[in-house]
């Protein structure tokens, strides 16, 4: 099956209005949302461009992470003096206080340290969608990216000219 | 009766007047296309001319001399080159190093706490404020290896078993620092690193050549697609809540190195907030005094960088000035009030030893100097009176580190063992080369790095509005996330 076109529709940074509508206007002719993406020099929540929820494991991947900080602690901590274990008179052999600070530092660490891998796992993980890039989005401009079937091009440009939407050649759209 | 009706507030004054006021004012009122703020900032990076090169060339020089030559000598002499002797073993070294860690703070500070509690004044000048944190703590990381005397068994302080599987003892406070300066470090770097992906891509788009290649790299691939901002966003959001309590805990454990041991004027249930409060002020005095350099030195800096900001930050040093007097007070008092002689004389040596100015200079610098000066919002909207009184600020916070360390030590139980502690050459060349080190680090980061986060700075123009409010205009933000 031939892959369908991609196009990318470029909206000047101050039309977020016009952009949200376009969106609007190509879910209306048949392009699911999975078929578009936006892209934008600043965060616009979902709502805003009325789009689906975009999800991300950050979170949990962090959490996962503060977790083995946490049980590295623990083994750094607790586990280590029974390997060789030296007792010192009146001393507890397991001191639980001055323990807490090494588990705090590692669990955070283990929690930071991983959201980070998260972002780039994330981040390199092949995902689904149009891709392509034009420099003007990091001018602060807002771009739809979209895959349109040929038959529906008149009514695309039917659609987004008029809102002053700029259709860049898809000879520009570049993969990074 | 008649009744005289009073007008508040400057009635003369025109609305469209004002309103070009405000725009004058604040950097968020004044927006500018986003094509112009990029080619801004990356002229600033780019423009480089020869001053900049001596300059840059000039501090290489007075760091391989002041820092590693004397570091060098020392290593080949031995810690002897030293002034530290009995009774004082903790000198010059650890002071700065405690400095240092405390300058660090800001960075996370500013950046952070003022990013959840949605500050919009933070927004142009967050990264400068994180890059100072990464460079400050590089250079006071260096200080517990200078003050090892043999660096070269410096993988010792790394926790992991010797030949015998005899482990470190993980409740030393001396492991506790190794591991929360190494978690700072490392989480404050990639703080900064985070919210910097979206201009590495910008100036990705904006270069050629080995910039181009190592921006693309550094970039990630960045496209701004909506899961790419949903993710940093997320991201972000959990360095900001989980890098406040490591900030916090950080000076604290520097704090404990000395209130843990039994040493007289050390051993204090206070210290933790105490430095915390002092390293503070210490911080955001450092990024004021950077922020006016920068606004003095870059192209299009006075642009992103304005009055509203070292007006905010003067009345956050206002308020931790006074916090780091309270604090002061209160650790003097008690142990005034306490009557112990040891501490009694401690107090007295403090206030009228030999090095009795080292104290009235903390004194003066950090109390007398803002509170007497920071009150004053024309005072606060000078960036250099700013820049004077943040430097005179940090020489304070170096004189009670001082006084904190040397002097203290000096005055200890037994009357036989005082002492007076005189630093020597190498000890004034380390911490003027660490100093030297961060500058050059900085200056080297502000042509590689876009010192301004332009996607913060757009984004909060776009939230902000002035928004007509009866006869007058008044700014108001909107919430884009």
């Amino acid at each position: 099956m031939p892959k369908e076109p991609v196009h990318l529709a470029i909206f000047k940074e101050d039309r977020v209005d016009e952009a949200a509508e376009a969106v609007e206007r190509l879910r209306n002719l048949g392009i699911a949302d999975k078929d578009m993406s936006i892209l934008s020099g600043i965060p616009y929540s979902e709502h805003i461009l009325g789009r689906p929820v975009s999800w991300t494991r950050v979170g949990l991947i962090g959490l996962g992470g503060a977790l083995v900080g946490f049980l590295i602690a623990l083994a750094l901590s607790f586990g280590t003096p029974t390997l060789y274990p030296i007792r010192v008179g009146n001393q507890p052999f397991w001191a639980i206080p001055t323990s807490i600070v090494v588990t705090f530092e590692l669990t955070m660490l283990g929690l930071l340290i991983s959201t980070f891998i998260g972002v780039f796992v994330e981040t390199i993980t092949p995902t689904y969608g149009p891709k392509g890039y034009h420099p003007k989005v990091s001018d602060g401009n807002i771009a739809i990216l979209f895959t349109c079937p040929p038959e529906l091009d008149a009514q695309m440009h039917a659609a987004l000219n008029p809102l002053g939407a700029e259709l860049v050649h898809r000879s520009e759209v570049k993969n990074l | 009766m008649a009744v005289d009706v009073k007008i508040l507030g400057n009635s003369a004054k025109p609305a469209e007047h004002s309103e070009e006021d405000e725009r004058h004012e604040h950097l968020m009122l004044d927006p500018k296309p986003r094509e112009e703020m990029n080619r801004m900032v990356m002229d600033a990076m780019t423009h480089t001319s020869k001053r900049y090169w001596i300059t840059v060339g000039v501090l290489a020089f007075l760091v391989a001399v002041c820092l590693f030559g004397a570091w060098g000598n020392m290593i080949a002499t031995g810690n002897g080159v030293l002034g530290i002797r009995r009774p004082v073993f903790w000198g010059v070294l650890i002071v700065t190093f405690v400095f240092w860690i405390g300058i660090s703070h800001a960075g996370t500070f500013v950046s952070a706490i003022l990013r959840v509690f949605k500050a919009e004044y933070r927004r142009p000048f967050t990264r400068a404020a994180e890059l100072m944190t990464t460079f400050g703590l590089a250079a006071g990381a260096l200080y517990p290896l200078i003050h090892l005397g043999r660096v070269w068994v410096f993988y010792w302080m790394i926790p992991y078993p010797n030949a015998r599987w005899l482990w470190p003892n993980f409740r030393s406070p001396l492991v506790w620092d190794f591991l929360a300066i190494t978690t700072y470090l490392l989480s404050s770097t990639i703080y900064l690193y985070l919210p910097l992906v979206p201009d590495l891509a910008m100036a990705r788009d904006r270069t050629t050549g080995w910039r181009h290649t190592v921006y693309k790299l550094l970039a990630l691939n960045w496209r701004g697609t909506e899961s790419e901002w949903h993710r940093l966003r997320k991201a972000i959001q959990i360095f900001a809540f989980a890098i406040i309590p490591v900030m916090f805990s950080v000076h604290t454990i520097v704090s404990w190195d000395f209130a843990v041991s039994q040493v007289a004027g050390w051993h204090s249930t206070i210290f933790g907030p105490y430095f915390i409060v002092g390293a503070i002020l210490s911080g955001v005095s450092a990024v004021v005094t950077i922020l006016f350099i920068l606004q003095k030195t870059m192209k299009h800096m006075d642009y992103f960088i304005r009055r509203e900001h070292f007006n905010a930050l003067g009345i956050l040093i206002l308020i931790f000035s006074m916090a780091w007097a309270y604090f002061f007070f209160n650790e003097y008092i008690l142990h005034w009030y306490g009557g112990e002689k040891v501490i009694e004389d401690i107090l007295t040596a403090h206030a009228t030893g030999p090095s009795a100015w080292v104290w009235y200079l903390m004194l003066i610098c950090n109390v007398a100097i803002p509170w007497l000066t920071l009150w004053n919002k024309r005072v606060r909207t000078t960036p250099w009176l700013m820049a004077i009184i943040t430097v005179l600020i940090n020489v304070g916070m170096y004189a009670e580190r001082y006084t904190i360390i040397p002097l203290t030590l000096g005055h200890q139980r037994m009357p036989f063992d005082w002492g007076i502690y005189n630093p020597r050459l190498t000890e004034l060349l380390i911490p003027l080369g660490t100093l030297f080190l961060f500058i050059l680090l900085y200056m080297l980061a502000s042509r590689f790095i876009p010192l301004v986060p332009v996607w913060e700075v757009q984004e909060g123009q776009v939230a902000h509005t002035l928004r007509k409010v009866g006869k007058g205009k008044v700014p108001s933000v909107s919430e884009l996330e």
